[in-house]
């Protein structure tokens, strides 16, 4: 018993003392904005057709299945022309500032609200790729997954230094932008805008808002710092608890897939692999496809191992070393299925997801390979332009990703 | 959890992260309150290092705003549980447990959570299913003419070919739209609700864009009516498989749809909620 309450305590103190895997949060964070921005800028030339108020699935079609289904969509807050560019071009942005770390906080929110506007305008467009942007770019917003490789981790670097010399630092973009973005919020929801929707997301925009505030006035609070200190631990918790569902998604995704696939004659019979590549609309490059397929021995092992990998990649969390080779060979067979069945943007996604759990110390060896090729490039040797990891005593600091 | 063992490792004692406790005069929801600055005992060896208090976590709160942190924590820890055992019975197969909360279930996971991730299963698709359509069209001299079939499909399947980054337009919107067509549809091929009739007005209206770019209708000419098939080819089995397939193509016709007056695309639009038939 006294054993139990001891594990306990040290678990409450993990969940409320940090935000937990800070390079596995900024990882995500860079790699679904990455994912979302790059799938938006090839889409660009597309971007009426897809999602636009006269593309073949209409403003007015859209309007009737979401009266049905009440998904959150800015896009349908008018049916011009010059609001659906300004939605798309807002969307661009929120994934670019995101994939930055600029005021992470907010581009998380921004990220979401682009993602969800566009996908739920036009559910028909999408695939698995866009369904896992869709359920991570909500996972994100509760993340504090701006603490390392961000602008913000750079900003709060430089304002220590300056705070170290004596110097006041004043932020005006912060409370600017959130006296905009509450601005845009009250018109909303004083024209009516959320109605018809369901409660989530405008909820969560109206959370994410006040929360700021309420972290805003706990630093003004001279009298005690336990308000602060309060919403900091509330803010650790949403985190790793929002870290925990990624991770459980992901393994979703994966049993999902494996489990569903064992049940198929196809799968049994070990030729299940030579079918989609044998697909006209995924296969951008036939011979490619015909030369894989030309061993049958190749395609069983193929089969067989997809499903294996798939199924048993939520046990082998338990195991550190298996579990990195199996991450290992899940990105690689994703990488694989970006370029034989044209699927790049929905591969991307799902090497995204898998970072999650790759390990700290490959992350931040990555990390300063990163620095030291960008420092390379800038012609200043040493002094990065790109945010380096830090020090693991300031990553972890739980101020960067803090509301906004 | 062991992914961030490298991690954990590092957060012991005097190594805790800590936030300053002093409240701030910083400006900013955006600023938030920083890390105490780096103090001299914080870089250097953790061993010399005194174990400090931590001045972070539960154990930095009051008793009274230990209580709100409690809260917090169970609502947190059961909004993680729940969702995740929604999500988890979201994509199970249909069991006790969905059967008697179906609606609780659904409830929670639509609009925003919904996800389907049976990726190639049970089985993959073995046959490709490629939508012709053909055009009824009054030309510019007052001739009705009926045009040959136009794979709609096969267009897409050029335009993926050697393209290493595919467009949604070309893989998935002709392909779905058919897709949720055949799905709101029964065999006569009658509508099944208002996705039924949804779905025939979107495929109507992607087949008309397609039908406006490859020209159908010559110069100056108009799309009357026109007619959805589909053909369902089987890929043929490996090389080295002795089964037997055929590989006839199977066709599904539809019945000729009325395309409203002046029924070009960017004015298809009025025509949206009214039916063609």
């Amino acid at each position: 018993m006294n054993r139990f309450s001891l594990t306990l305590s040290t678990a409450i103190a993990r969940v409320t003392e940090a935000a937990r895997a800070p390079y596995q949060s900024a990882v995500i964070r860079i790699g679904f904005a990455t994912t979302w921005l790059l799938f938006l800028l090839r889409e660009f030339p597309h971007r009426a057709e897809l999602y636009g108020p006269d593309g073949p699935w209409s403003w007015d079609l859209a309007q009737q299945l979401l009266g049905m289904n009440h998904a959150f969509t800015v896009l349908m807050w008018s049916d011009s022309r010059m609001w659906f560019e300004t939605v798309y071009a807002l969307a661009v942005a929120a994934a670019a500032l995101l994939a930055l770390g600029w005021r992470t906080r907010t581009a998380s929110v921004l990220f979401m609200v682009g993602v969800l506007s566009l996908q739920n305008r036009s559910v028909f467009m999408g695939d698995g790729g866009d369904n896992v942007l869709h359920l991570m770019s909500v996972y994100l917003v509760f993340t504090r997954c701006g603490q390392v490789w961000s602008l913000d981790a750079r900003r709060a670097r430089r304002r220590d230094a300056a705070r170290a010399r004596g110097e006041l630092a004043v932020d005006r973009v912060g409370p600017a932008l959130w006296a905009a973005s509450g601005v845009v919020l009250v018109a909303a929801t004083a024209l009516g805008r959320f109605d018809g929707q369901e409660w989530l997301v405008p909820s969560l925009l109206w959370a994410a808002w006040a929360a700021q505030a309420a972290w805003w006035l706990a630093g003004r609070f001279r009298r005690s710092p336990q308000p602060r200190i309060l919403l900091d631990v509330i803010t650790n918790m949403l985190h790793n608890g929002a870290l925990l569902v990624i991770m459980a998604e992901a393994c979703l995704i994966y049993a999902t897939a494996g489990w569903y696939k064992i049940q198929g004659s196809r799968w049994q019979d070990g030729t299940a692999v030579y079918y989609p590549l044998h697909l006209d609309y995924f296969s951008p490059w036939p011979a490619l496809g015909d030369l894989l397929a030309a061993s049958g021995i190749m395609v069983m092992l193929v089969t067989y191992g997809t499903v294996a990998a798939q199924v048993a990649f939520p046990f082998t969390l338990f195991n550190r070393r298996v579990k990195n080779v199996l991450l290992a060979m899940m990105m690689v067979e994703h990488a694989a299925i970006a370029v034989v069945l044209g699927l790049p943007f929905f591969s991307l996604a799902m090497i995204a997801a898998d970072a999650v759990f790759l390990p700290t110390p490959f992350l931040r060896r990555l990390g300063s390979l990163a620095a030291r090729a960008a420092g390379r490039v800038s012609g200043r040797p040493g002094t990065a332009r790109v945010p380096g990891p830090r020090a693991p005593q300031p990553a972890e600091q739980p101020q960067v990703g803090s509301p906004m | 959890m062991d992914a961030y063992g490298g991690h954990g490792t590092q957060d012991g004692g005097a190594e805790v992260p800590r936030p300053d406790p002093a409240p701030r005069p910083g400006p900013g929801g955006a600023a938030p309150a920083d890390a105490a600055p780096v103090t001299e005992e914080a870089p250097t060896a953790p061993a010399e290092a005194p174990p400090s208090p931590p001045r972070t976590g539960v154990a930095a709160l009051s008793p009274r705003y230990q209580i709100g942190a409690a809260v917090a924590l169970a609502v947190v820890a059961v909004a993680v549980c729940v969702h995740i055992g929604m999500v988890f019975l979201h994509v199970a197969p249909s069991n006790t447990v969905t059967k008697a909360h179906g609606e609780a279930i659904d409830e929670w996971i639509y609009p925003e959570f919904e996800q389907n991730w049976k990726l190639f299963a049970p089985n993959p698709l073995q046959q490709n299913i490629a939508v012709e359509v053909r055009a009824e069209v009054r030309t510019a001299d007052g001739e009705t003419r009926t045009t040959g079939w136009y794979d709609l499909s096969a267009e897409d399947g050029r335009a993926i070919d050697g393209n290493p980054l595919p467009s949604h337009t070309q893989q998935n919107e002709l392909r779905r739209a058919f897709d949720f067509f055949t799905n709101t549809h029964n065999a006569d091929g009658r509508p099944v609700g208002v996705r039924g009739t949804l779905s025939e007005t979107y495929l109507r209206r992607i087949v008309l864009l397609r039908l406006d770019r490859d020209g159908a209708a010559g110069p100056g000419g108009d799309v009357r009516r026109i007619q959805v098939r589909s053909r369902s080819t089987a890929v043929p089995p490996p090389s080295w498989s002795r089964e037997r397939v055929s590989l006839k193509p199977v066709y599904r016709t539809m019945p000729w749809w009325d395309v409203p007056a002046a029924g070009n695309t960017t004015q298809a639009r009025a025509a949206a909620a009214g039916g063609a038939r």
